[in-house]
């Protein structure tokens, strides 16, 4: 048993392999008319007109050399990573940036090469299943019309029933091992050509890398800027002010206490109203600037109490959020605070779900909602905060809602 | 006193302008933003303005720059900033016009009444009061080999409490000094500092605050 799967495994790849070739050869006019173009636009990129051209000479190749990746890809079972500069700006801007990206060449090298390796590859593998059929098909070759009426095969003539049951079954078997051996080899050479030549190389990938990270960490400077901007206006004036309030009131009501002591009590009991005024406003402020629940309960024990909090019913299930930074389960915890709000406020929802997973690279929140739908990210603030504070932490937004509902938030933090 | 707040938390205007009234002063006008406060000096030339730092619309120091207008406009108008925190540069901005009649207190001074009183008489008399905060960061920010740092504790003392605009008498007062003791560690103050004697209290203020300010 273990045997013939074995034999239906090995003649699956092969299958796979010519697969892989064929499309490779499918793609081998498609190369030459990507290469021809470039050639034309490049020898004309002296004029003007020529320089307008090249761009899109140049993402033609872009997406030739994408279906070579993908060809590539899909053979090896990981992707072929690509990095391309953007191309954007005017006329001269665009032609500069395409003519100086150094994938522009590999593509176009690539391209090139392949018309010959694309034919040649796809040949060899094509041989392969030709001599098969060939050798299936010799039994026609008797009727046929040949001169000497003789068939030969690897050297042997067939002209005897012993010769015939012993030579094609050989022929046959050996051709097909080796066919098993030499057709995936085919297609992991027609895809490690692909790799050496389109792959952008890691620095440049890093390089890249370092760009995107930049720019979020500048984002996330400016987003906890604001928030403790946002923080020291809160407490400016509302506690401190309440504070100075209380205590003058308390000074008058000392400086009354002898002559009118009725007006004196008045005031402090008027400061001690403001008082507990302030310790409310502090605990919202305490609460906007790291939620005192997340500290006592986690993650679990937050979303728990958002959703008993929220006035629309609330389904909640919490997975794998065990060892989170804490920076990750803050956002988190604001990202949910901040949808269930506008679940309650602006859907007209009968039930909402709050789902969290987590797992070592990544936190999965999603929200959403039975309601209308139509939620418009340019309307409030609410949605656009959820997108700045996620972005700040290099994760992903995705919000879908189409009038009449439903609407789901998904948002990707990385943990690592 | 006729009194102006400029203040634009209800909660605080009403707190002043009850304080005010229960010590017997009269609020001319109560305003919230600055072209208002330069609109109720035109209006009312009250005895003093006592105003806010923060005032719509950034809420940033719009208080600082609106005194320095209206002062000069009408140099001799005296004017209390208060706020909630002090900056020694808001300071030396509202005493770079010159005259007296300058105050500059944390909003905490003012549930010391007497104090808070006191230091408003002083300033509609054409003094100055400095908050205390204030003379601290001058004094923290002299650097080593700055003649400041050649003052005994004492002296620095004395400085300070100069500095916030008190008298001789006072300052002995509170020191539980002699007040010829008080007149020694002042003039050796100026001597070392480099300054001309003065009697005039609010000149002494301005002379220490543009002499420290000017490191």
């Amino acid at each position: 048993m273990k045997r013939v799967s074995g034999v239906r495994q090995r003649a699956g790849t092969a299958v796979r392999a010519t697969g892989r070739l064929l499309l490779g050869l499918l793609l081998v006019p498609v190369c030459v008319l990507g290469l021809v173009l470039f050639a034309l636009t490049f020898l004309s990129s002296a004029t003007f007109i020529g320089l307008i051209i090249l761009p899109y000479a140049v993402r033609l190749n872009r997406g030739i050399a994408g279906l070579g990746r993908r060809l590539a890809a899909g053979w090896q079972g990981r992707p072929v990573p690509a990095a391309y500069v953007p191309i954007k700006g005017g006329v001269l801007a665009r032609a500069r940036a395409v003519l100086g990206d150094p994938m522009t060449w590999r593509d176009i090298g690539w391209i090139a090469s392949h018309i010959v390796t694309g034919i040649l590859l796809a040949g060899l593998g094509l041989g392969v299943w030709g001599t098969l059929g060939f050798d299936l098909s010799l039994p026609l070759w008797w009727s046929a019309p040949l001169p000497e009426h003789a068939v030969y095969l690897a050297g042997f003539a067939l002209d005897s029933w012993p010769r015939v049951l012993l030579t094609i079954p050989a022929h046959f078997a050996a051709v097909a091992v080796a066919g098993s051996f030499v057709l995936p080899w085919l297609a992991t050479a027609q895809a490690a050509l692909i790799r050496a030549i389109l792959a952008t190389p890691e620095r440049i990938l890093l390089a890249e890398r370092v760009a995107v990270l930049t720019e979020t960490r500048t984002a996330a400077l400016d987003a906890h800027g604001a928030e403790l901007r946002r923080i020291e206006r809160d407490l400016h004036d509302g506690a401190q002010a309440r504070l100075v309030s209380i205590a003058m009131r308390l000074g008058v009501a000392e400086r009354l206490l002898p002559a009118d002591p009725a007006r004196a009590a008045q005031l402090i009991a008027e400061a001690r109203l403001s008082t507990e005024e302030t310790m409310t406003e502090l605990r919202d402020i305490i609460r906007g600037m790291y939620p005192p629940i997340l500290g006592d309960r986690g993650l679990p024990g937050a979303v728990a109490a958002l959703a008993a909090r929220c006035p629309v019913p609330v389904t909640a299930t919490v997975a794998g959020v065990d060892r989170l930074p804490a920076a990750v389960e803050a956002a988190a915890y604001f990202v949910i605070a901040e949808a269930l709000t506008n679940v309650a406020r602006h859907s007209a929802a009968a039930g909402a779900a709050v789902h969290v997973h987590g797992d070592p690279a990544t936190l999965t929140l999603r929200v959403s909602d039975d309601g209308r739908g139509g939620a418009d990210e340019a309307s409030g603030t609410g949605l656009a905060g959820i997108r700045r504070r996620v972005a700040a932490l290099d994760g992903r937004t995705d919000l879908s809602s189409p009038p009449g509902g439903p609407t789901t938030l998904t948002v990707e933090l990385p943990c690592g | 006193m006729r009194v102006v707040i400029v203040e634009d938390n209800v909660l605080l205007a009403e707190g002043l302008a009850l304080l005010l009234r229960t010590e017997g002063h009269q609020v001319a006008a109560t305003v919230g933003t600055a072209d208002a406060f330069l609109a109720a000096v035109e209006e009312h030339r009250p005895d003093i303005a006592v105003v806010d730092v923060r005032l719509p619309p950034a809420f940033r120091d719009e208080g600082v720059r609106a005194a320095v207008e209206v002062r000069r406009r009408h140099p001799a108008q005296p004017i209390l900033v208060l706020s909630q925190y002090v900056e020694q540069t808001y300071a030396t901005e509202l005493l770079a016009g010159g005259g007296g009649g300058i105050g500059y207190l944390l909003k905490d001074r003012v549930s010391r009444v007497s104090e808070f009183v006191d230091a408003l008489a002083r300033v509609a008399a054409g003094g100055t009061a400095m908050d205390p905060e204030v003379i601290a960061q001058l004094l923290t920010r002299r650097h080593a080999g700055h003649p400041v740092s050649t003052l005994s504790p004492r002296e620095a003392e004395v400085l300070g409490l100069m500095a916030e605009g008190r008298s001789n008498g006072d300052i002995a007062a509170l020191l539980t000094v002699t007040e010829r003791a008080v007149h020694k560690h002042v003039g050796n103050i100026f001597m070392k500092l480099g300054l001309p004697p003065s009697d005039s209290g609010h000149r002494r203020v301005l002379a220490v605050l543009s002499y420290l300010s000017a490191v």
